[in-house]
């Protein structure tokens, strides 16, 4: 049965460019431009869409990180510049996105060090990097400074802006030229809030990427599916408060029940494949930015990529 | 005394005089914005004398552009002052700068110039401005009088002392303007925006103390174009300066200047959060109550002028919880007084639902109903770790500054405990409650041209939209006309949205060509048509809050009503949660509408069905509850007798019952035209 696939959209989300190469001011090998869509993703009869970018996850305090993700990568975890190093030479991330899980250490305050792994970690990799900042209010001023400062004309995307906490990385983004990533509890109308919010304190729209907040698949994921089907159907009728490009990141498939209790033998397959099916999931509901913490979930995603009706590059700035 | 007008004039020439006589050429380092003002103001790079004229004349003779200049060329050939004097501040500097603003971890900047008659004066000046996160540049004699007076100079302690002269507050404008380019988007060139950038967006005040040159004064009063308040500390007169005493002056900038401190903690024993706001306190758990029918109790929120609320004071008039017994019952008056730039009477009881709210954010106080029918308990554990009636007022006063900062600029509480005083402020809190019902009561829906909407449900009822009008209260009985005017006017990217009506389609049903445009748009295009007063036809969409249910009844041309609380079987064979599941979730269900109990009393009610006499059946306790409002109403309409021939549970509760009942009773919708 054909459908009619003409749905009389005229919006078109807004495009939002991830980090700077030499040509403009930064270090980084790639950048990307992700967004411009017109319809949602996979369509047959429509033009091929953009492949979603995987970002691989990374954090440089592993204390509270995923035993699987330890096992399987073993030391490198252990050293953030290292591990940055070999997911993009060897699992082959499109970005790499470093949680500061550092800065949650109870009474953190050596800022400095904060600077110094995002350094770090911008000199062991030439691809676009996500940085997660901390998630204590009182520290936030100077650890998004921090942030900000060390990658400056990098064009970094910084999370994660929420409702009652957002003036800082806005401030970083504004400082300093970065995007950030503006996270709403699944739920469309906050979703916009916030980015007026953004809006109003100077943020530009082209400097910020949604996240809709995503639960893993069978614990929440249809929750988030249906608002990010919402957040784009809104942004396509034309709501320019919401045409950003989403950002994904379903950390929660590798600590659900089925995980936790899988046989040890084949723990790590079972953690790769809730971890890919929900990232395909969210892919299909439009998310430009899927990260991931498996190695071995890059590969699967990159395969069902190919045929899934997308551009054979990416959203690559050339 | 020296007059600023005159004065103005006199700099005015002056530096006229002095502009041509600029040689050589000058530039600041570490800067891209090269002379910042004269750049923001015209775009052209000011490095010499030419350039400089050139700025000058189109700007109409600016004296900040010439104070710029003429510093700026100075600097040049006399060099940079020796520490502790900063001077011209670097782009990296202010980058940081621009991001404690943004991050709002400075509030504000203000500039100090002049000598202070004492350095303890301007020592306590200063020490107000850093409590209150403000950043503070010095330039001139207030320098060394502070040091003097052994205040501790520096970036580090948010006093930055920019040179030796007040000429070099000059920097201090130039950081504006820098700010503005960085932060603000603001081209260089684009004067006006810059203008308008610098009077909204920098929080900026200016002190003088006495003893400024007419040069100076002209420099420093043309900041007032940027929006800047000009406050003196005494010593001028003429102009429009404000003048004030040094214990206020910083108070006063910052009020002018509409800038606020937000409060973060709230010093009470207990903890306050909106994640308390459901718990409820049970008698056992009681340690004492107020009001609830058990004492006499009530809660106002009045609009005060601002010179008549002391921020954030709390008093207690009569005993505290140390001399009431566990267990008991005591009389309680809870007395808001706010004041703000931009509070308005109307917002009065909008604010005062808040109390609500607030109380039940305290992990142990409980708060129920409003105005004269409050209830409020606080728990033993709470009274066992120090918790005290103040701390009540305490927890109001800071949660209204901190979920207002727009609206309230101070707030103060008065909780009073005394029996015969809470009676006497009872009688005259119950005035200002009449005053305000009989405000939205005269007031009719064709007397309006805008409606208000209410997508709050939206969360979970994604395409529902509440078209909220004088005669017609939001579906959940909490939101008027009034107060969705309100909402919008104090959040106007929020949920209550305003709706020309526009022009009628159909008036008996309440249909218009507006709100349709409106209710289209707000559901996503789900909902193409939306007639406020009927049931039958395109009826609003329902959320689920809704505190009753109207519906057809075919077999007796007759509406029903079926309210939330009643949980038995109706007339329709369904109870009202079968009902409810049925047409809630933002769908419009022709032949249902959900209501709030109070529009039964609307002369809107049923207007597209033909009127009140539709009403068949409605619960008794709901009956009871509307009573002498609407037997008052359908006396005044002539239709006295009719509440009789309304059926109710006792009558009947199947639809043959209610036939037989409304036949007996001779009912007038049994007569009216064929509902479908």
């Amino acid at each position: 049965m054909a459908y009619d696939l003409s749905f009389g959209w005229t919006g078109t989300i807004g495009d939002v460019t991830l980090g700077a190469t030499k040509a403009d001011g930064g270090t980084r090998s790639t950048s990307y431009r992700i967004g411009g869509g017109t319809t949602i993703p996979f369509l047959e009869e429509t033009a091929p869409s953009p492949t979603p970018l995987i970002a691989f996850e990374i954090c440089d305090n592993p204390v509270l990180w995923s035993p699987i993700i330890k096992d399987y990568c073993g030391d490198l975890v252990n050293n953030p510049a290292e591990w940055a190093k070999t997911a993009t030479n060897d699992y082959k991330a499109d970005l790499i996105r470093l949680h500061l899980t550092s800065t949650r250490a109870r009474n953190f305050t050596d800022i400095g060090s904060v600077g110094t792994v995002v350094e770090s970690v911008l000199s062991a990799t030439g691809l676009p990097l996500i940085i997660e900042g901390s998630n204590e209010p009182k520290i936030d001023s100077e650890v998004f400074l921090k942030c900000g400062e060390a990658g400056q004309g990098e064009r970094l995307l910084l999370g994660t802006a929420e409702a009652g906490r957002y003036r800082s990385i806005a401030a970083a983004a504004l400082a300093f030229n970065h995007s950030i990533i503006a996270q709403s509890p699944i739920d469309i109308n906050l979703a916009k809030q916030l980015n007026i919010l953004l809006r109003e304190i100077g943020v530009p729209r082209d400097h910020i990427v949604i996240d809709p907040y995503t639960g893993s698949l069978g614990y929440g994921f249809e929750y988030s599916y249906s608002a990010m089907e919402r957040i784009r159907f809104s942004a396509l009728k034309g709501d320019t408060d919401l045409a950003m490009p989403m950002i994904c990141s379903a950390a929660d498939t590798l600590t659900i029940k089925e995980v936790r209790e899988a046989d040890p033998a084949s723990i790590g397959d079972v953690a790769v494949a809730w971890e890919f099916y929900t990232g395909i999931a969210a892919a299909a509901a439009g998310a430009e930015i899927i990260c991931i913490r498996h190695p071995k979930t890059i590969g699967l995603l990159r395969e069902a990529f190919a045929d899934m009706k997308t551009h054979p590059d990416a959203a690559e700035v050339q | 005394m020296t007059d600023v007008e005159l004065a103005r004039k006199e700099g005015d020439g002056l530096l006229q005089a002095k502009v041509p006589g600029l040689s050589g050429s000058f530039s600041y380092e570490d800067t891209a914005y090269h002379l910042p003002i004269s750049f923001a103001l015209t775009g052209i790079a000011v490095h010499d004398r030419a350039a400089a004229l050139d700025v000058y004349t189109k700007t109409g003779n600016n004296p900040i552009v010439a104070t710029e200049c003429l510093l700026a060329a100075h600097t040049a050939s006399a060099g940079k002052e020796a520490e502790p004097y900063t001077g011209f501040i670097s782009d990296t500097v202010i980058r940081k700068l621009g991001y404690s603003l943004v991050d709002g971890s400075i509030l504000g900047l203000a500039l100090l110039v002049g000598k202070p008659e004492s350095g303890g004066s301007a020592a306590a000046v200063c020490r107000e401005l850093q409590e209150k996160y403000m950043l503070t540049f010095l330039a001139g004699d207030v320098i060394p009088s502070l040091s003097g007076a052994g205040v501790k100079l520096g970036l580090d302690y948010r006093l930055i002392p920019l040179g030796s002269t007040p000429m070099y507050g000059i920097h201090f404008v130039d950081i504006v303007a820098r700010v503005a380019m960085m932060f603000g988007g603001v081209t260089p060139g684009d004067t006006q925006r810059l203008i308008t950038y610098a009077a909204e967006r920098a929080k900026a005040i200016v002190i003088v103390f006495p003893g400024l040159s007419s040069e100076e004064i002209v420099f420093v009063d043309g900041m007032r174009v940027l929006g800047f308040p000009i406050l003196s500390a005494g010593g001028y007169e003429g102009g429009t300066w404000i003048s004030a005493e040094p214990d206020e002056i910083v108070r006063r900038g910052m009020e002018e200047k509409g800038i606020r401190v937000n409060v973060t903690a709230i010093p009470i024993p207990m903890g306050c959060s909106p994640a308390f706001e459901g718990k409820s306190i049970r008698k056992e758990e009681m340690y004492v109550e107020f009001g609830g029918g058990r004492s006499p109790a009530f809660e106002l929120l009045r609009m005060q002028d601002t010179n008549d609320v002391v921020d954030g004071k709390v008093t207690v008039i009569g005993p505290e919880i140390d001399s009431m017994k566990e267990g008991s019952a005591n009389p309680l008056g809870i007395i808001i007084d706010v004041a703000g730039k931009t509070m308005k009477k109307d917002y009065e009881p909008v604010l005062e639902r808040r109390i609500h709210n607030f109380v039940n954010y305290g992990e142990g106080s409980w708060h129920v109903a409003q105005r004269d029918l409050v209830w409020v308990r606080l728990s033993k554990e709470s009274v066992a770790k120090g918790v005290r009636i103040e701390h009540i007022g305490k927890l109001l006063a800071s949660k209204f500054r901190m979920d207002f900062p727009a609206l309230i600029d101070a707030v103060s509480v008065t909780l009073i405990t005394d029996a015969a005083k809470v009676l006497e402020a009872k009688k005259e809190a119950e005035l200002v409650y009449d005053e305000r019902d009989a405000r939205i009561k005269g007031m009719k829906d064709k007397d309006v041209n805008t409606y208000y909407s209410c997508t709050l449900c939206q969360t979970f009822a994604p395409n529902h939209v509440c078209v909220i009008t004088p005669e017609r209260p939001a579906l959940c009985g909490a939101i008027s006309w009034l107060d969705g005017r309100i909402a919008f006017e104090m959040s106007p990217s929020g949920a209550n949205q305003p709706i020309e009506k526009g022009a009628a389609i159909n008036v008996q049903n309440g249909e218009f060509e507006g709100v349709n445009r409106f209710v289209k748009k707000a559901s996503h295009g789900e909902i193409d048509r939306c007639s406020l007063y009927s049931v039958m036809e395109f009826p609003m969409t329902c959320c689920g809050c809704f505190e009753a249910i109207a519906l057809m009844l075919p077999e007796v041309n007759g509406i029903m009503v079926v309210n939330r609380e009643y949980a038995g079987i109706t007339p329709s064979g369904m109870t009202f949660s079968t009902l409810a599941g049925t047409i809630g979730g933002g769908a419009q269900t022709p032949g249902f509408a959900g209501i709030s109990k109070n529009y039964v009393l609307s002369d809107r009610f049923l207007q597209g069905e033909d009127g009140i006499e539709r009403l068949v059946w409605m619960p008794a306790a709901l009956k009871e509850e509307l009573k002498v409002r609407l037997e008052k109403k359908l006396a005044d309409q002539g239709k006295a007798g009719f509440f009789e021939k309304i059926a109710d549970e006792n009558a009947a509760t199947t639809i043959e019952d209610l036939t037989l009942f409304l036949e007996r009773v001779q009912h007038p919708a049994l007569a009216m035209k064929p509902l479908v």
